[in-house]
């Protein structure tokens, strides 16, 4: 099912007369296709969270509306909706059995019950539980009540799949498993599926869509890879990669960028001010390189190696660029130089932080 | 008590025991002191020594210290409650007790139990089945309905947002007030004063029902046509009615209170999950919250029950001392007190223990039946 979110605006009155008024999402517009993969990725408190509650049903918005298909469901009650959420905690009815929890959205429906339970059993082997059936959630692990919870929102057979943040509270083993078994589950049910996070490896590597958002407002939608190369703004540029992207003040003087005294590379911008970024695989180790940065340190990890370098202009202390393991660099000279691979380079607006090349 | 020269007597037992316990401590002191310095000069370990008598009881003192502690309180339990329970439970026992003659009673036997369960003490009024088929009654309808309606109470208070406060302290008012005022006020609710077709003289309940063009009626005095009779046991129902609705309604304050804050602990986040479940309103308040605030249900339903066994103001404050006509309203603790007052202890010892059995099958049973229901 497509979702359609036009203008979506959801204030949060003020808590005293002093206080102010939040804007948690602010005029959102975007549009889903049909049985994709889509994160909402932000920092906390982006507003991604509620956006995901307005399209339950759980919030409803200031103003804007939401569509499914073509349906308005912006006024729907969230019980009518047919969309399944899995809860950042779970919210895993503790009085009920593993089986009692995933049937319960079918007894709603007054499905009879062995086809409830024919459809729990299925659910649960879709998730892999179908042992745990008569347990309590508190006498399951929290990987495994984060599959009940899947299966009990998937159970009903949802038009739409949320999920809020389902791997925080998941150790880093089980959450690298899960995540790809999440890939898998939309996959096999080709459910149209949103799930919000603040982690953007997360988000990159099992979005078909990424939608990252700050301060309630949409910065960028896109496929991972596509945003990852091109970035709309500073923001972004910054919130994605790991190691994050080295940003410098620069300045552009005819034709040519410099970071300090250096020209580090040639460019059709107009004269001006600009911050400089440079992902850290963007970095040419070269002897007689344009860009000269102080060495601190080498790290090797093997396939790759990290050279830790400090440069004056830079905006944090350190300096991160990835070369290939097999360069030699000599750790001995203080200084080391480096040519730049022009697409990994982005120049932005110093006033506006808008992208300009 | 709360008797002043019990206060010194006890103070006085306080002090004692802090001097002894201080002696003792002093005591240990030295000897560790000794040992300590015993085991340094000679080098060898203490547990391989023989100890002297003396020794093995003061060791065994400072082992089981904790009972020095504790003291107190037992002595306080075994005056005023152990003391008495074994008391009773062996007048119960003994035949025409009383505690003015030279012989005390005149056998041993269970013939107290045999005429109390028999009726046959040989003063009129209620007899002690009467009693346990009123009081049983009044409790097993009044306890679950009472609870029932708190739950429904606090559920809506707990959804309304605006003067939330104030409904929940005007619901808490009627804790504060004392229960024989109470019962007059519901006595003259449903009491009949004056000529009997007189609109004017009836209490706030015939007036409603006048409403309904119902014939005034005289609940509290119940009448001829207004009584069940099973055998022996007759049951007013008129009055019985009084009874229930006072119980319900002076268990709800308390029974709310406990409820409404068993509601504001549930998480919120499964009212969440349950809309987006498709559940219907009364199904989140049937399959949902009820279930998670069933622990405290379950705890309101057995001091309920357990209170309710044991109930007696509230039927003096509707129908006065002689609990109704001859005592027919009698509640069990109303029979023991009947029987303490006229000088026949026996049938009260032996009432008393009847109680005390039937309170604990009660609540066996409720502990029994909550452990399946209430823990998740």
């Amino acid at each position: 099912m497509k979702i359609t979110i036009q203008n979506l605006t959801k204030k949060f009155p003020a808590r005293n007369k002093k206080g102010k008024e939040v804007v948690a999402v602010d005029n959102m517009s975007i549009e889903i296709p049909s049985g994709k993969l889509v994160g909402l990725l932000g920092p906390s408190g982006c507003g991604k969270s509620t956006s995901l509650f307005m399209i339950s049903g759980l919030e409803s918005p200031t103003s804007g509306k939401i569509f499914f298909d073509d349906q308005d469901v912006t006024t729907l009650a969230a019980e009518r909706r047919g969309v399944g959420l899995v809860f950042q905690n779970y919210a895993l009815y503790p009085h009920m059995t593993v089986e009692g929890n995933i049937m319960f959205p079918l007894t709603n429906m007054r499905l009879p019950k062995e086809e409830a339970k024919q459809r729990a059993l299925e659910a649960a082997q879709l998730v892999q539980i179908e042992d745990l059936m008569q347990r309590k959630p508190s006498e399951l692990s929290g990987g495994q009540q984060q599959r009940v919870a899947i299966a009990r929102a998937l159970v009903k057979m949802p038009n739409v799949l949320l999920l809020d943040e389902p791997l925080s509270n998941l150790d880093a083993r089980l959450r690298l498993q899960t995540r790809e078994e999440i890939k898998r589950i939309q996959r096999e049910t080709g459910i149209t599926t949103v799930f919000v996070t603040h982690d953007q490896e997360e988000a990159m590597s099992i979005c078909d869509i990424m939608v990252v958002m700050k301060l309630g407002v949409v910065q960028q939608v896109g496929a991972p890879q596509a945003i990852y190369d091109n970035p709309t703004n500073l923001f972004v540029a910054n919130f994605l990669g790991t190691p994050p992207i080295n940003i410098f003040e620069g300045e552009v003087k005819s034709g040519k960028i410099y970071i300090g005294d250096e020209a580090v590379l040639d460019t059709e911008v107009p004269d001006q001010k600009v911050y400089v970024g440079i992902r850290p695989e963007g970095f040419i180790y070269d002897e007689n390189g344009a860009f000269s940065l102080n060495l601190d340190h080498i790290e090797v990890m093997g396939r790759d190696k990290t050279i830790v370098t400090a440069h004056g202009k830079s905006q944090k202390p350190t300096v991160r660029s990835i070369i290939d393991s097999d360069i030699y660099v000599n750790d001995q000279s203080p200084v080391v130089k480096f040519n730049l691979k022009p697409n990994k380079v982005f120049l932005f607006n110093a006033e506006t932080e808008e992208r300009i090349r | 008590m709360a008797n002043p020269e019990n206060k010194n007597f006890f103070a006085k037992i306080g002090e004692k025991c802090k001097a002894l316990w201080e002696s003792f401590l002093a005591l240990f002191k030295k000897k560790e002191a000794q040992e300590v310095a015993a085991e340094t000069q000679s080098g060898e370990v203490f547990v391989g020594k023989e100890l002297t008598a003396k020794e093995k009881f003061l060791r065994f003192l400072k082992a089981e210290q904790g009972w020095l502690f504790v003291t107190p309180a037992l002595i306080l339990l075994a005056v005023f409650t152990f003391y008495p329970i074994v008391n009773a439970f062996i007048r119960a026992f003994q035949e025409n007790y009383n505690p003015l003659s030279p012989t005390k009673y005149t056998g041993i036997g269970f013939e107290n139990f045999v005429r109390v369960l028999k009726g046959d003490t040989g003063t009129g009024g209620a007899t002690f089945l009467q009693c346990l088929v009123n009081t049983t009654i009044f409790t097993f309808v009044s306890v679950p309905l009472s609870t029932l309606l708190a739950l429904l109470i606090s559920v809506a208070l707990n959804s309304i947002k605006a003067l939330q406060k104030a409904y929940q302290t005007i619901l808490f008012l009627p804790y504060l007030t004392n229960s024989l005022a109470m019962g007059a006020v519901f006595a003259t609710f449903f009491t009949i004063v004056g000529t009997k077709n007189s609109t004017d003289t009836v209490g706030l309940v015939n007036i409603a029902l006048g409403w309904f063009g119902i014939e005034p009626i005289d609940w509290m005095k119940g009448g001829k046509g207004f009584v069940w009779t099973i055998g022996q046991i007759r049951i007013p129902w008129t009055k019985y009615v009084v009874v229930i609705v006072y119980e319900i309604w002076s268990g709800l304050p308390f029974k709310i209170l406990i409820l409404f804050s068993a509601l504001q602990s549930v998480n919120k986040q499964y009212y969440d999950a349950a809309k987006i479940d498709g559940a219907s309103k009364s199904k989140t308040l049937w399959k949902i919250t009820t279930p998670l605030i069933m622990p405290m249900i379950s705890y309101l339903l057995i001091t309920g029950i357990m209170g309710g066994m044991k109930q007696y103001t509230s039927i003096v404050g509707l129908f006065g001392e002689q609990m109704g006509i001859d005592y027919d309203m009698g509640t069990m603790v109303g029979y023991i007190y009947r029987y303490i007052s006229n000088g026949q202890m026996g049938y009260a010892f032996a009432g008393s223990l009847l109680l005390f059995v039937i309170i604990m099958i009660f609540t066996v049973i409720n502990l029994q039946a909550s452990k399946k229901k209430v823990t998740y």
